[in-house]
């Protein structure tokens, strides 16, 4: 049974992320997605650029079952996540870290209880949750701001609380959607080097964004849409 | 996990305070006023089961009926409906006890001849001590030969039934339209307080939150909100309870007789919390029915 299980996994796990054909439609007759297919092995780190409107967030939307895809297959980790159920929503938002521009942190909640709530919501126990969430902030050097309130931070420095908080529970991917949006290029350098830092300790990562500078500096694979298509996708 | 869903669930009474005093205030003043009813109604039927407990029918008995007719008479009452004792009341009883209600003084030594008729004093079953039960006893007994005239205070019994019964309904009925207010208006603010708290809401789904994690603190507010409003009703009830009888004594004692007004007992006060706290839950309930992640 396990054994099996293992192997199914593994399989999922050499690409943990699939497109087939996917296109998306908010609206009828335009399309914010058209005939994406691609595929992300594990561990592998990627950019994601293209202009504004090119389709960059609804990609990353459809991979964490925010919005369902209107044609096409995406397997995440093995599964079908267009056709998951509601119920089964959470387990895989478990299993993936998301960071944004603009943080989503809870303002009236401290550094440390921010990042609890990945763990909470899994009902880890709270010993064994308050130790990792020491961890995590230590990684990401914030330890000594853990009884802080995020709105007296720093845009990096909370954009760092969003990155414990993605990676708290050692998620197989994360997803950033332009995570140095509000950076200035000091802080987008300090953010990028913990993002990359977690895909060679095995984190499949997906970053979007325009910034093209950051793709040149970092050389990695890098997936181009436009007008919701896909363009060049160089390794 | 529970520690965490009520952590959660505290910390949100606390960050939409406003929100939260609004909606314990509503069903506080629901509470108030359906409470108000059933305190009246509660001491209105109290009155009216002493006052059945007294309750007699006197049949006065023509003056040529002597002991052994009356004695006839007695039997056959007896077999009346409800009827739970008859008792036969000479001429010369009635004197007698006329004479100790006015406390042995001379006012009828005069008396020639006694005055007084012999009469038939019915008691009913306590379960025919209605309106309708004195209707079928009067029935009865009025036509028989020998009956001059009955007493009975049959209309006095039937006005007040009618008033309690439509106390009773009105209590009801408004306690009926009142929660139903007081629940739109409770899952009302309770939906204020969820837009309030969108971003939190999704943030907790974008992390894995499931759906119990995201709702069952809303219930909890919803339910503790529900239950403090109950207590503040239950508070005013009292304080207006033990302010204003005394102010109103001797128009209760007119109306109540010796009876002493009644407050809620400990289990009719529970019931009270109770209903708040269930009114708290169901207002959240149908608040986060219409929010989904
Ligand atoms: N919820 C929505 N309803 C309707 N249309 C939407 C919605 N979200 C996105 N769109 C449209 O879909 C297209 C792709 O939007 P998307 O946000 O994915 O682009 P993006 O590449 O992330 O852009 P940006 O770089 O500006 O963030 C755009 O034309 C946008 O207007
Ligand atoms: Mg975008």
């Amino acid at each position: 049974m396990r054994g099996s299980g293992r192997r199914a996994t593994h399989a999922g796990g050499e690409s943990p992320i699939r497109l087939y054909h996917v296109s998306k439609s908010y609206l009828a007759g335009s399309f914010a997605l058209h005939d994406v297919s691609l595929e992300i092995r594990k561990g592998e780190f990627v950019f994601l650029t293209g202009p504004s409107g090119a389709g960059k967030t609804t990609l990353l939307k459809l991979l964490f079952a925010a919005e369902r895809p209107s044609e096409g297959q995406i397997l995440v980790r093995g599964r079908n996540v267009g056709r998951l159920r509601e119920s089964a929503v959470p387990a895989l938002r478990r299993r993936i870290g998301v960071v944004f521009q603009d943080f989503k942190l809870l303002p009236r909640r401290t550094v440390e209880e921010n990042v609890r709530v990945a763990l909470d919501v899994t009902g880890t126990p709270p010993r064994e949750a308050r130790a990792k969430v020491f961890q995590m902030l230590k990684q990401v050097g914030l330890q000594h701001r853990r009884f802080h309130h995020p709105l007296s931070l720093s845009g990096g420095e909370q954009q760092r609380v969003a990155l414990a908080r993605a990676l708290v529970n050692e998620p197989e991917i994360l997803l950033a959607d332009e995570p140095t949006g509000n950076l200035d290029p000091e802080l987008t350098l300090e953010i990028m080097d913990l993002v990359v830092g977690a895909s060679t300790r095995g984190t499949t990562v997906i970053v979007a964004t325009h910034d093209m500078g950051l793709v040149e500096r970092y050389g990695k694979r890098t997936i181009r849409l436009e007008g919701g298509r896909m363009g060049e996708d160089l390794q | 996990m529970v520690a965490v869903l009520v952590r959660t669930a505290l910390r949100g009474l606390q960050s939409s305070a406003v929100t939260s005093v609004a909606a314990a205030g509503t069903i506080a003043i629901a509470l108030v006023l359906v409470g108000a009813f059933a305190l009246i109604a509660g001491n209105m039927q109290g009155l009216l089961q002493r006052f059945g407990e007294e309750l007699q029918v006197v049949a006065y008995l023509e003056s040529d009926i002597d002991a052994a007719a009356a004695q006839q008479m007695v039997e056959r009452v007896a077999t009346v409906e409800g009827v739970q004792e008859v008792e036969w009341v000479s001429p010369e009883r009635a004197l007698e006890r006329l004479r100790e209600s006015l406390g042995g003084g001379g006012l009828l030594e005069g008396l020639e001849e006694n005055p007084l008729p012999a009469s038939l004093e019915i008691t009913l079953a306590p379960s025919h001590r209605t309106p309708e039960g004195i209707a079928i006893l009067v029935e009865a007994v009025d036509g028989l030969p020998g009956v001059d005239e009955l007493a009975h205070g049959q209309d006095w019994v039937e006005g007040y039934s009618r008033v309690l019964v439509l106390v009773r309904s009105a209590a009801v009925g408004l306690g009926g339209v009142l929660a139903l207010a007081a629940l739109l208006i409770v899952a009302n603010t309770i939906r204020l307080a969820v837009y309030a708290r969108e971003d939190e809401l999704a943030i907790l789904s974008l992390v894995g939150a499931s759906r119990t994690f995201v709702r069952v603190p809303f219930l909890l507010e919803g339910t503790l909100q529900g239950a403090v409003g109950g207590l503040v009703a239950l508070g005013l009830l009292y304080a207006a309870f033990i302010m204003l009888v005394p102010e109103v004594q001797y128009g209760l004692e007119l109306f109540l007789g010796s009876q002493q007004p009644r407050f809620f007992a400990v289990g009719e006060a529970a019931w009270l919390v109770a209903a708040g706290a269930g009114l708290g839950m169901c207002g959240s309930g149908a608040a986060m029915l219409g929010w989904r992640a």
